[in-house]
Parts: C-alpha cells; sequence; structure tokens
C-alpha cells in the first residue's frame, strides 16, 4: 500500500500542492488526472524521491520512505517514467539500459523487450537519435529492470502514436499483476478510464476526488478537472484596422534536424481578437514563441507583426533577469528602453518613476522598483512580465502559458489584463496547454498537434472533444 | 638529428599527456579543472624537493603524487561540495600553486637559485627495441614515466568507454542529476575523478622536474597545464585522441630546439607560441562541432 | 518609518552587508597565510609589520604603493566588465602585453609632437593594443565557438612571446646591447611628481575611468544589456540583444583597459620595454576584481589594498626573508574565501544564467533545451 499524506509543497510563493492525499494498492493501476499545472507531476517526484515535500511524508506499506532521496526511492523499489524521458542522451541506448537493473548486458535487455513485445533500436544508435516513442519504451525498460514495487509513468503516451496507444495500455494492464502498483500521471480522460482501477483527480493543487473508475464517467471527470466552463468571451467589437492585422503568420515552417518542428503554421490575428491555441507541450509551441519573439530563426513562410510584444512561458528562465532590480528588468523590453534613454545613456529617475507607476497600475506587489526581481513572488512576477509586454502599448500580444503556476487571484488578474488589452482594440495570441484561460479569454480557436494547426469549430469547445483533438486525432 | 627531435617530442609531450588524461577523466565527471597547471607545479616543486632532501626518486614521486591530489582535493571541495564557478575556482588555484611554490622554493634555496639539480631518473632500456635506428631511443630508451604515460592511453580509453565504471563516469558527466535518480553518486565520483586526476596531473609536474630538467625553476609548468586543456578539447575527449593532440603539441614544442640547430632566420619566440597559438587555431576550425559532456562546467547541487 | 525612510535605512545595512564579506574574507586569508608562516618558521606578527612598514611607512612608501596599484586598478576594471557579462577574461595579462607593446612601439615616433597630444597618443596606442587583443578572444568566442577561458589563456602566452620577439628584433635599441626597446620620446612620457617619488596622473586616469566603467554597466543601456546577458542569457535571446556585438565589444572594452595598463606603465615608469613586463597584474587584477565584488568603484580601494602587499611584500623579504611571492598566496586565498562565502550568491547566478557560464552551453553549442 502506497500512501501519501498531507503532501504540501510550494515553489517560492506558487502553491504547487496543498494537504494533498493519495493512496493506492497493489495489484492496481491508479490514474491521477489533472490539468497542465494541477500539480501531478509534482506529486509524482515527490512520491518517486526526487523532490523533498514541505509537508506530509510518503509510505510503502507503512514504512516511511525518505524524501527527498532518488536513491532511497530506488532501494524501496519505487521507479519511474518521467514525461521528458530521463535518459542519457548521447550515450546508445544499450549503454543507459546498462545502468539498470536488470538489463545490464545486451542479451537480457533484448530478452526483456521481447517479453514486452518492445522492438528496440538499431544497435549502437545514441538515445538522441531515437524518436520519442522509442525513448519512452526504453525508460519504461530501464524502470522495470529495478523490479519495482511501484511503477509510476508520467504522461508515457503523450508522444505515442494513436496505434501504440492500445497496446501500451494492453501492457500496463499486464504489468498490474505480482503485487504492483502501477500510477499513471495524465490528462488523457479516455484512456485514464480505459485502463485504471481508481481515479484520482488533482485541480489547482488540491484533491478533488479519488473514486473506482467503473464508479465514474468522462464528463464527470471532465468537470472535476476543468470545473464549469466558463462562458466564451465576446466577440471583438471593432473592425479590422486598415493597413493589415496587427499579426499574421504565413506558412511558416521549422525544420530543425530533420524533424518537422513547424508545418505551414498560417493564422492572421485581428485588433480585438484573443486568437487561442491549445495544444499539449512539445508540439512546436515554444519554438512558434521563440521565433515570434525574434530568438529562432525558421526555415520558410512569413511572420508580419508591428509592434509586438511576447510574453514567454517560463518567466523566470526566459523573461526575467532574477537578480536585476524590478526597474532594471522593465528596461529590457526594447520599446522601452529605447522611450527611457537618449544616446545610449539611461534616464534613471524617469525610468525608476515610470517603474513606480506601472507597479500601481498593475497592482504588482513590490515596495520598490530597486528590489531585485526575484525578491518578487511568482504571480508578482508574471504580473511584472505581463506589465512589461502591455506598458508600451503594443498592437499585439503573444502569451505562453501566462498563467501556469499562478494561484487563481493572479489568474484571474493575469486574465482580466489579456482581455482588457483585446478590449481595447489589441490582438492577442494565447497559447497554451490550460484549457481553463483559454477557453475563458479565446474569441477563436486553434488546436496545434505536431506543429500544425487545425481551427475549432464553435462546436467542438468542449473538453472531450478537445481532449482528442488535442491528441492529434483530426479525423 | 631526427632522432633528436623525436627524443625531443616525446619529452615534451609526455607530461601534457599525463596531465591531459587525468583532465580527461575530470572532464568526463563535468568538471572543468582551469587548475590543472597548478597542479602540475606544485607536483613538479615538491617532487624535486623531496627528492633532493630525502634522497629517493621514489619519494619525489610520491610526494610529486601528493601535491598534485592535494590541490585537486582543494578544487573537489569547492566545486563540488560548495558548487562554486569552477573558471573562478580553478584560476585561484593556479596562483595560489605559484605563490606556494615560490614561497617554499625561496625557503629552501634563496633567491640566489643555487641549483638544486639531481640526478634525473634513470633510463629503462626495453631490449632490442632500444636499438631500433630513429625510433629506438627516442621511444624505447625511456625513463618510467614516459612508458606509463603512453602505456596508460589504452587503459583509461578501455575504462572510459567499455567498463561499467566508465559508464557510470559518462553518466554523471552527462546528465548528474539522471545519473543521481539510478543511484549513482554524482559527488562520489567526481571527487574520485578529481583524486586520480592529482596523481596523474603530480606524476606529470614530477616528470618536469625529475627526469626532463632535473631541476626547479619557479613556473617551471609554463602553461603545460592549460595546454593539456586544449589537447582534450582538441582529442575530442578520446584518449586516441589525447594521444595525437599531445604529440601534436610536443612536436610543436620541440621544433624550437630543432629549428636552433638547424639556424634559421626564424625568431625562436615563434616556436615557444606556436602551441598556444596552434590550440587556438584549431580550436577556432574545431569549435563547431566539439561535443563535450553535456554537462561540463556546470555546478550541480542536489534539488 | 516612511517608504524613504525604510529605504534609506534599508541601503545602509545594504552596503554594510556588502563591506562584510570582503573584509571578513581578507581576514581570513591573512590567519590562514599566518598559519603558513608559522609552519615556515618565520613570525607572522613581523610579516605584518613589515608589510605595513613598506607600504606606508613613509611618504616614499606611500607613493609607490599608488604606483604599484595603478596597473591593477586598470586590469581590475577590465575583469569586472568582463565578468559582469559572464565573459571569463583570464587573458587580462597577454592584453596589457600588447597595449604596452604597442605604446613601447610608437613612443619613439613621438618626438615632434605637443606633449599633451603625444601621451594622447601612447596611451591611445596602449588602450588599441589591448582592445585588438580582447576583441580577437571576443570574435573567436562568438563567430567560432572558442571558449573565451582557454583562449585568452592561450592568447597571453602568445603575447609574451611576441613581446619577447618584439624586443630581441624589430623594436630593440639602437645599441643592440640588451633586449629593451628604444625609449619612448620625451614628449610622450607621463610627468612624475614630488620627485624621487613615481607618482604620475596614471592613477587619477585610472580613477577616472573606474567611475566611466561604473557610469558605462549601472547608467547605460549597453551596460544594462551586457549584465542581463551575464546574468541570463537565455532571456537575453528573447529581449533581441544582440550577443555577438555584446561579445566582442565587451571583450575589446575589456582589453583595451588591461591594455591601457600596460601603455601607463610604460609612458609612466619603465619608459621602453622590456622582455619582462609584468608580474602578474592581469591575474592579480581577479583578486582586486572579486574583492570589489566587480564595482568598479570598488575596484580603486581593492587595487590600493593588493598594490599595498605588492610593495610591502619587498620590505617583508629583507625583514622576516620571506619571498614576496606571498602575496600570491595571499591572492588565491582570498578569491577561494570569496568563493566560498558567495556559494549561494553565486549559485543563484548559476542557475539563473542557466549554462552560460560554462563551457557546454555557452562555448560549443547552443544551450540545451532545459
Amino acid at each position: 500500500m502506497l500512501r501519501a499524506r498531507a503532501i504540501s509543497k510550494r515553489f517560492g510563493a506558487i502553491r504547487a500542492l496543498e494537504a494533498v492525499d493519495f493512496e493506492a494498492a497493489p495489484g492496481e493501476i491508479h490514474a491521477l488526472l489533472g490539468e497542465n499545472g494541477a500539480g501531478k507531476t509534482t506529486l509524482m517526484r515527490i512520491l518517486a524521491g526526487g523532490l523533498r515535500p514541505d509537508a506530509g511524508a510518503v509510505t510503502l506499506d507503512a514504512v516511511a520512505l525518505r524524501p527527498g532521496s532518488p536513491q532511497a526511492a530506488l532501494r524501496a523499489s519505487v521507479a519511474a517514467v518521467h514525461q521528458s524521458p530521463m535518459l542519457f542522451e548521447r550515450l546508445t541506448w544499450e549503454e543507459n539500459l546498462a545502468l539498470g537493473g536488470g538489463t545490464r548486458t545486451a542479451t537480457a535487455a533484448h530478452e526483456r523487450a521481447a517479453r514486452l513485445g518492445f522492438e528496440l533500436p538499431a544497435p549502437r544508435t545514441l538515445v538522441e537519435d531515437c524518436a520519442l516513442a522509442e525513448r519512452v519504451r526504453l525508460e519504461l525498460m530501464l524502470a522495470l529492470s529495478f523490479e519495482p514495487r511501484v511503477l509510476i509513468l508520467d504522461e508515457p503516451t503523450g508522444v505515442l502514436a494513436p496505434s501504440e496507444v492500445t497496446a501500451f495500455l494492453a501492457l500496463l494492464r499486464a504489468l498490474r499483476g505480482q503485487d504492483r502498483i502501477v500510477i499513471l500521471v495524465t490528462h488523457k480522460l479516455a484512456e485514464a478510464l480505459a485502463v485504471a482501477d481508481r481515479v484520482t483527480v488533482l485541480r489547482r493543487g488540491r484533491l478533488m476526488a479519488s473514486v473506482a473508475a467503473s464508479q465514474t464517467s468522462e464528463a464527470e471527470l471532465a468537470r472535476l478537472m476543468i470545473g464549469e466552463l466558463p462562458p466564451a468571451a465576446a466577440a471583438p467589437s471593432s473592425a479590422p484596422a486598415a493597413g493589415g492585422p496587427p499579426l499574421e503568420l504565413v506558412d511558416l515552417t521549422l525544420d530543425d534536424r530533420g524533424r518537422r518542428i513547424l508545418d505551414r503554421v498560417a493564422l492572421a490575428v485581428a485588433p480585438g481578437e484573443v486568437v487561442g491555441i491549445a495544444g499539449v507541450e512539445g508540439n512546436g509551441q515554444a519554438e512558434l514563441v521563440e521565433i515570434l519573439a525574434g530568438a529562432h530563426k525558421f526555415t520558410s513562410g512569413q511572420v508580419r507583426a508591428a509592434g509586438l510584444a511576447v510574453i514567454p512561458q517560463d518567466r523566470d528562465l526566459d523573461g526575467l533577469v532574477l537578480t536585476l532590480a524590478v526597474w532594471e528588468n522593465l528596461m529590457l523590453s526594447r520599446p522601452l528602453m529605447k522611450r527611457f534613454s537618449r544616446a545610449g545613456w539611461l534616464r534613471r529617475t524617469a525610468a525608476i518613476r515610470f517603474a513606480g507607476e506601472l507597479i500601481e497600475r498593475f497592482s504588482i506587489r513590490a515596495p520598490d522598483a530597486h528590489l531585485p526581481a526575484g525578491a518578487l513572488s511568482g504571480g508578482n512576477r508574471q504580473r511584472l512580465a505581463v506589465a512589461r509586454a502591455l506598458a508600451d502599448a503594443p498592437r499585439a500580444i503573444v502569451a505562453h502559458n501566462p498563467c501556469r503556476g499562478l494561484d487563481l487571484a493572479a489568474t484571474a488578474e493575469v486574465c482580466r489584463l489579456l482581455a482588457g488589452f483585446a478590449a481595447g482594440g489589441g490582438a492577442v495570441l494565447l497559447i497554451s496547454s490550460d484549457l481553463d484561460e483559454l477557453l475563458a479569454l479565446s474569441t477563436r480557436m486553434y488546436v496545434m498537434s505536431a506543429g500544425r494547426l487545425r481551427a475549432l469549430g464553435a462546436s467542438e469547445r468542449e473538453p472531450a472533444r478537445l481532449g482528442v483533438l488535442m491528441a492529434g486525432k483530426w479525423t | 638529428m631526427l632522432e633528436a627531435f623525436l627524443f625531443s617530442t616525446i619529452s615534451m609531450a609526455t607530461p601534457i599527456l599525463l596531465a591531459a588524461l587525468g583532465e580527461l577523466i575530470v572532464e568526463r565527471s563535468g568538471v572543468l579543472n582551469i587548475g590543472i597547471e597548478g597542479a602540475m607545479l606544485c607536483g613538479a616543486f615538491f617532487a624535486l624537493a623531496a627528492a633532493y632532501f630525502g634522497h629517493s626518486l621514489l619519494l619525489g614521486l610520491l610526494c610529486g603524487i601528493a601535491a598534485g591530489v592535494a590541490i585537486n582535493a582543494l578544487l573537489a571541495a569547492m566545486v563540488v561540495n560548495l558548487a562554486v564557478n569552477q573558471v573562478v575556482a580553478g584560476t585561484a588555484l593556479d596562483i595560489l600553486a605559484l605563490g606556494v611554490s615560490g614561497v617554499f622554493y625561496r625557503r629552501f634555496f634563496g633567491v640566489t637559485g643555487r641549483a638544486f639539480t639531481i640526478t634525473p631518473m634513470p633510463r629503462i632500456a626495453l631490449g632490442p627495441l632500444a636499438r631500433l635506428p630513429i625510433v629506438g631511443p627516442a621511444l624505447f630508451d625511456r625513463d618510467a614515466l614516459v612508458y606509463l604515460a603512453f602505456g596508460l592511453v589504452p587503459v583509461v580509453a578501455w575504462l572510459v568507454s567499455r567498463t561499467r565504471l566508465g559508464l557510470r563516469l559518462r553518466a554523471v558527466g552527462e546528465r548528474p542529476e539522471a545519473a543521481d535518480a539510478l543511484g549513482v553518486n554524482v559527488f562520489a565520483w567526481r571527487w574520485t575523478a578529481l583524486i586520480v586526476s592529482g596523481v596523474l596531473t603530480g606524476l606529470a609536474g614530477a616528470y618536469l622536474t625529475l627526469a626532463y630538467a632535473d631541476t626547479f625553476i619557479e613556473g617551471i609548468s609554463a602553461g603545460r597545464g592549460f595546454v593539456a586543456l586544449a589537447v582534450v578539447i582538441l582529442g575530442r575527449w578520446n584518449a586516441w585522441g589525447l594521444l595525437a593532440a599531445s604529440i601534436l603539441f610536443g612536436a610543436a614544442m620541440a621544433l624550437q630546439f630543432g629549428l636552433q640547430a638547424l639556424g634559421t632566420a626564424l625568431p625562436y619566440q615563434l616556436f615557444l607560441a606556436l602551441p598556444y597559438a596552434l590550440t587556438v587555431m584549431v580550436l577556432a576550425g574545431v569549435g563547431g562541432h566539439a561535443r563535450p559532456p553535456s554537462a561540463l562546467g556546470e555546478p550541480y547541487s542536489r534539488a | 518609518m516612511s517608504a524613504a525612510g525604510a529605504t534609506r535605512r534599508r541601503a545602509s545595512l545594504a552596503i554594510v552587508a556588502a563591506l562584510l564579506k570582503p573584509i571578513a574574507a581578507l581576514a581570513a586569508a591573512f590567519a590562514l597565510v599566518a598559519i603558513i608562516l608559522l609552519g615556515l618558521g618565520a613570525s607572522p606578527i613581523l610579516v605584518l609589520a613589515a608589510l605595513v612598514e613598506g607600504a606606508f611607512g613613509n611618504w616614499l612608501a606611500c607613493t609607490e604603493t599608488i604606483v604599484k596599484a595603478t596597473p591593477l586598478v586598470f586590469t581590475g576594471l577590465a575583469i569586472a566588465v568582463a565578468f559582469e557579462g559572464a565573459l571569463w577574461n583570464i587573458g587580462a595579462e597577454g592584453q596589457l602585453i600588447m597595449g604596452a607593446l604597442v605604446a613601447g612601439a610608437i613612443g619613439p615616433m613621438l618626438g615632434g609632437w605637443a606633449h599633451p597630444i603625444a601621451v594622447t597618443a601612447i596611451l591611445a596606442g596602449g588602450f588599441a593594443g589591448g582592445a585588438m587583443w580582447g576583441a580577437l578572444a571576443g570574435w573567436l568566442k562568438s563567430a567560432r565557438n572558442v571558449n573565451e577561458v582557454i583562449s585568452t589563456l592561450m592568447l597571453n602566452f602568445v603575447a609574451q612571446q611576441i613581446l619577447s620577439w618584439a624586443v630581441h628584433g624589430p623594436l630593440i635599441e639602437p645599441a643592440r646591447a640588451y633586449p629593451k626597446s628604444a625609449p619612448i620620446a620625451a614628449a610622450a612620457e607621463l610627468q612624475l611628481y614630488f620627485p624621487p617619488s613615481r607618482l604620475n596622473l596614471g592613477m587619477a586616469l585610472a580613477a577616472v575611468l573606474a567611475v566611466a566603467s561604473f557610469a558605462l554597466l549601472y547608467r547605460t543601456t549597453i551596460g544594462l544589456q551586457l549584465r542581463a546577458l551575464g546574468r541570463n542569457p537565455r532571456a537575453s535571446r528573447f529581449f533581441g540583444l544582440r550577443i555577438g556585438w555584446l561579445t566582442v565589444g565587451a571583450m575589446a572594452l575589456s582589453g583595451g583597459l588591461a591594455g591601457l595598463g600596460g601603455g601607463v606603465q610604460v609612458a609612466a615608469i619603465t619608459h621602453r620595454l622590456y622582455e619582462s613586463l609584468s608580474p602578474g597584474w592581469g591575474f592579480e587584477a581577479i583578486a582586486v576584481a572579486l574583492l570589489a565584488r566587480l564595482n568598479p568603484l570598488g575596484v580603486v580601494p581593492c587595487a590600493i589594498l593588493f598594490g599595498a602587499l605588492d610593495n610591502g611584500s619587498q620590505a617583508m623579504q629583507r625583514a622576516a626573508g620571506v619571498s614576496p611571492v606571498l602575496v600570491q598566496v595571499i591572492q588565491a586565498l582570498v578569491i577561494l574565501i570569496l568563493l566560498a562565502f558567495d556559494a549561494g550568491l553565486f549559485a543563484a547566478r548559476r542557475r539563473e544564467s542557466g549554462a552560460a557560464s560554462t563551457l557546454a552551453g555557452a562555448g560549443f553549442e547552443e544551450a540545451r533545451d532545459a
């Protein structure tokens, strides 16, 4: 019996998990459901020993698991398959498996693969040259080589082709035997119901429900995961401005190392519109945002944008410089830097005063503009990033997962700001894996899968249909 | 004359090769050791001091090893346990080595540099091979450290690429958090790599004073440690590549003597500068294609 | 407490906290050195007394301390500017040499010029020589992906050999008796004040440049961009910063500052080139810059401190029989102790900048996706 009691975890001021209880019994497949940012991966990492919770404890068969120690977890027979396979990319797959338990020799590996019904890559292939689906299988083999009592899989089917998914789910069912606990972390309702015995739903770091799979339905689970659907945003009030749409992509394509990352992406955002792109992470969204920010080259197509501000998804890594002051971070935006400098000389007092005004206007809780950005809480940092984007009255904004990791109040705030910007005639391109914010804000929607865009019909704006489309099944 | 050139090439290549082999192991574990120059210098000084006062070459070798290990251990404490900036820490150790070796040198031997020479390490002729024309004396009639250096190449190559030991070392240098998750202790491996490298670098320094120069002058290492860093990159983090690169640099360094004998009009400084300039030029050509261990130089702390 | 008052109080606390670490590091370094001295059979008290006496004992000693500190200000500024951009310039030594070389080469030709112009020319030459050498390393990094640590280290040795060749060859004095260059024209010499002291305008120039460097880093857009690049190169891509230009420019400025230090040495003190120029100012500068927490204004007092150590070390040798290179041990210990103290701070900086401060991230290939 794997028990987690009252698990809480904060990252700075972001409450990833709050007093979550979780229980899984041997011989069962337990699905851990939730939207992106619900806390599933955090909980999984705590269960696997990779992360130390702030409160609460995990026990396996009433024996406490030492928190924050992957070695202890391994010794206790807890193994994990990560969402982004935790393999050594520059080593061959044989070498990766050799670091495992029972797959140290090539023969042992082939034997195991045969038993699992897997096909192994060509000999001596580097993991980085293996397809993502192969990597998932390799990591699964690695995890199984430790003969774990608890096997945790984080979004394993995300990169599998629809045909492979059925076989994979059947495999999971086979693994369940022998007293083993299988935990499947996923946001895919249909799959969870197809294979799990019990289902636990998380939403925004809280436990919503834990039920037997036979006693629930997709619709109910969707409701628990997403909550009530907010009404669709109002259509744009103003006519398209002269001079073309503020943001237009024409057949944008990106190829990298033989893989097609973006495939003839085309869209146009008119003033007052919020165009949402839904999709699971890893289908080209990050690269699209980088291209729009001018940080990445593209292979062919056109980007037509004037007065574009970008809010990248990882504010700490890509958006802000945490050790620089708040006002200095604001100055990093090109239009602002131009506005508050003269011949290269920073107009410091004016800039600091402007920072103060922005702090007021956007309710950023920062005592003064000299504090390093890192001293602000997550929500306030995001407000800062949004403030910077909006400060110089751009014509269009691209926001990538703007509400990720924010609590309800901050999320509502950011959504309000974006909606307000659109209402004032701005154009918003909202790229997100969070259906909540997409459905609340978007006037028009697309789904992105494997670098391709597909427009969403009005009737398709509901969770189950969206789930199917986001999984790439577009027929 | 070619014989003399070959002889010099091997003399120059040996300490670089030894240090580079050690650095290879360290970099494979993900640590960039700029302090390698300091370890070599301390190895050189303390080896000579011990050999001189202790009247024993063996004692000298052991002390050289100890000095190299001590410097590397200090680096390990800083960059593995404290996870500080590896470049700055390494540079500090280079300065420290200059200071410590200088202070102790002048304390023991006075500023006049009253030469404290020792009888150099004896040569060991490898039987009939030593009598081969041209290559015989250069390759097969050398002291033990030369044989050790070249003999270690296949050993290191095999250990790093073909054993489980080497696999775990490489895992640590590729993705420490994944290695940790699989039960491979990143800290322990990096410490071990640095200690082993300390032994090899200390021996490299000992070679300079005990076999090559028979005496000590301040700064005797003259950047050879840094050249070893370049050799690791040029050799693409592969022991055989290291061997080739070391010989290349050894030859470049040996040229200065050869050409003086030829009496060319080219200034000798050109040849002294050649290895260093060569490093930069080759790196500029190779730069885009070099593939170091993925986690090289990144300090690692457990979450 | 009013908001303004709270800010002022926070600011003064910050200053105290900022000074605490360097002072503690110095104290710890001296303590360790005392132990080494005891091990060598020398008296730490005697040594310290000799150091202080040698550095500040009389007027001449004080001026000489300033003279010895001057090159350290230039090279310290060079390091501070480069390190702020996460450009690990270990080549200040070579850049200083190249600056001195150019200054020493054009110096003899400035005879017919008016004094202010000649001095400006010789110093400009110094700056140019160092800037070229630094820009070379910067270009190698941005265009050819060559890690600047290795390239600047190698270029140190190359510069040394170029200098050696120059004083033995093309620049050798007319008498050809000794490997040194012809003396620079009298018009190009920096005047010495209060003979026999060697006090000159070099330190004044250095102090002005310290203020200018501070202004550049903290009051201009370029300085802000450089600091952002040094702390978070990933985000810098999103800001549209021109990373290549910033890299080359920062390295050129850094090299130029070091080169200027070399030029001042030639113009004021040596008046010609010799084979041996710098006793390691380029490396000592790292200790100076770190002790000053990379703040250009702090470089001046820290340089004077290390200059005092350098100056006093001769007296230390006479009085206590300890080699002057002991100060190098002090330098190294200061760096190591500061690094240890900062183990938290540098960790934050490193986590922030991702892989930028490393070979893998910045030297050889694009930063891998986290």
